[in-house]
């Protein structure tokens, strides 16, 4: 019941946003994060979108390794 | 494979410093730590134990019966996450409860029980509440839409926990703990630092890919053998400092701390969550005067000692016999991401 999905917003309308994560498309709350757009990374959870993230997100932690060691 | 995951690898193989127990907060870290072959990398003196992060797990058997008893005394419909319909009550699950004629309906999302009871309105609607600081503005927020419906059909039965006082309870159960990153993105990180530098707890706030699960383990192998308190949130790309302010500001709004019971660990101090007084009419327990119920575990499970690292999975006299996630007769064998599940799946499988 915990899994976080990542998604890509598609469209937004009256504070929801039509997500697709991995092909699926959902409709999700976008109550928790301000001036949400299209084409905006977001982490999903229990159909609300609970974060703001970026794109390139495994480059990101490719990165990240070097910075903390 | 790419440069750094080899890097994180090779660490994680190579390391040879001391004992260290590792406690994995949460059960989709249990779950992927697992699914991604994790523990057969990992050098003997890395000890793995599965907290208590599964909201499922922790659930007490007093809830379930709470539940079942609206639906077959109340004729409620319960709308519920998928997982928690196995799990045992004292004496039945909600499973059970369903081929008694009790209304069980599985949704995705609290969102989605609001929906319902918004086109059932000739029904009682109840969502079985559970989870951490990461589903409950879920709950909040399906409650705030209710109120804005003027729907007066849909309530929640809460038993939505928060992590601090587990950390807390736990301390001394491991070296390092891995924290849930989805946790951390709505609380931030404030508490994680302050356990660490006023209480000397080291911990790793942590993603759910392959290569952040990698990265986490190959930073705090490094960081372990400097003997060191330490604190790193090596999930940036979703986890800021100060976390999700709307979603503090929209749990604090409905709902405010009280002591949570938690399966196979008792009660713990300000763990739990529950409705304000100005929000009562969305209480479950005060709209349909649930009576009390103390809840009975069966002698047989270890879940406890399971959660607390006392114990493996495999320890249970009942593993693999009595109990499996066809026939749970604990908590943790019934989620996929329950330790005792994963020990079962991944074992079955000769891994
Ligand atoms: S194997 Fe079953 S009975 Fe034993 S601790 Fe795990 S869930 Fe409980």
């Amino acid at each position: 019941m915990c899994v976080g999905l990542p998604a890509k917003v598609m469209t937004m309308k009256d504070g929801m946003a039509v997500v697709d994560a991995s092909g699926a498309k959902r409709e999700v709350s976008a109550e928790l994060i301000e001036n949400l757009e299209p084409g905006d990374y977001v982490m999903v959870h229990a159909g609300i979108a609970i974060a703001k993230i970026t794109e390139e997100d495994e480059d990101e932690a490719e990165d990240l390794l070097e910075g903390l060691l | 494979m790419k440069e750094q995951l080899k890097k994180a690898k090779a660490i994680i193989e190579g390391y040879d410093g001391p004992a260290v127990r590792v406690m994995e907060v949460c059960g989709t870290h249990t779950h992927e730590i697992f699914h991604l072959g994790v523990r057969k990398i990992l050098p003997p003196q890395v000890e793995l134990i599965s907290g208590p992060g599964c909201p499922v797990c922790v659930t007490p058997a007093g809830f379930i019966d709470e539940a079942i008893w609206l639906a077959l005394e109340k004729n409620v419909t319960i709308c519920t996450f998928g997982d928690l319909v196995r799990v045992p009550g004292s004496t039945r699950s909600l499973a059970d409860a369903r081929s008694l004629g009790g209304k069980i309906q599985m949704v995705y999302s609290p969102m989605d029980a609001f929906e319902y009871a918004k086109e059932h309105k000739d029904e009682q609607v109840v969502f079985l509440s559970v989870g951490f600081e990461t589903t409950t503005p879920a709950s909040c927020l399906s409650v705030k839409m209710a109120k804005e419906a003027g729907l007066t059909n849909y309530a929640l039965l809460a038993a939505n926990k928060t992590m601090p006082g587990a950390y807390e309870m736990l301390k001394d159960s491991a070296d390092v703990f891995l924290y849930p990153g989805h946790v951390n993105a709505i609380t931030g990180n404030a508490l994680n630092r302050k356990l660490c530098e006023e209480g000397g707890i080291s911990g790793i706030v942590t993603g759910f890919t392959a290569s952040e699960i990698l990265t986490a383990f190959a930073v705090l192998l490094k960081k372990f053998p400097e003997g060191k308190p330490f604190f790193v949130n090596a999930y940036p790309r979703v986890v800021t400092e100060e976390g999700s302010i709307p979603a503090q500001k929209l749990i604090k709004e409905w709902m405010e701390p009280c002591d949570s019971q938690w399966r196979g660990l008792g009660m713990i101090k300000n763990s739990g969550l529950r409705l304000r007084k100005e929000a009562q009419d969305f209480d479950a327990r005060v709209k349909f005067s649930i009576p009390k119920m103390e809840g009975r575990t069966s002698p047989a499970c270890r879940c406890g000692d399971v959660l607390q690292g006392k114990c493996r999975p495999t320890d249970c006299k009942v593993f693999g016999k009595g109990c499996t996630p066809l026939h749970p007769i604990g908590a943790c064998m019934v989620s996929n991401e329950g330790a005792c599940s994963a020990y079962y799946q991944y074992n079955s499988r000769g891994e």
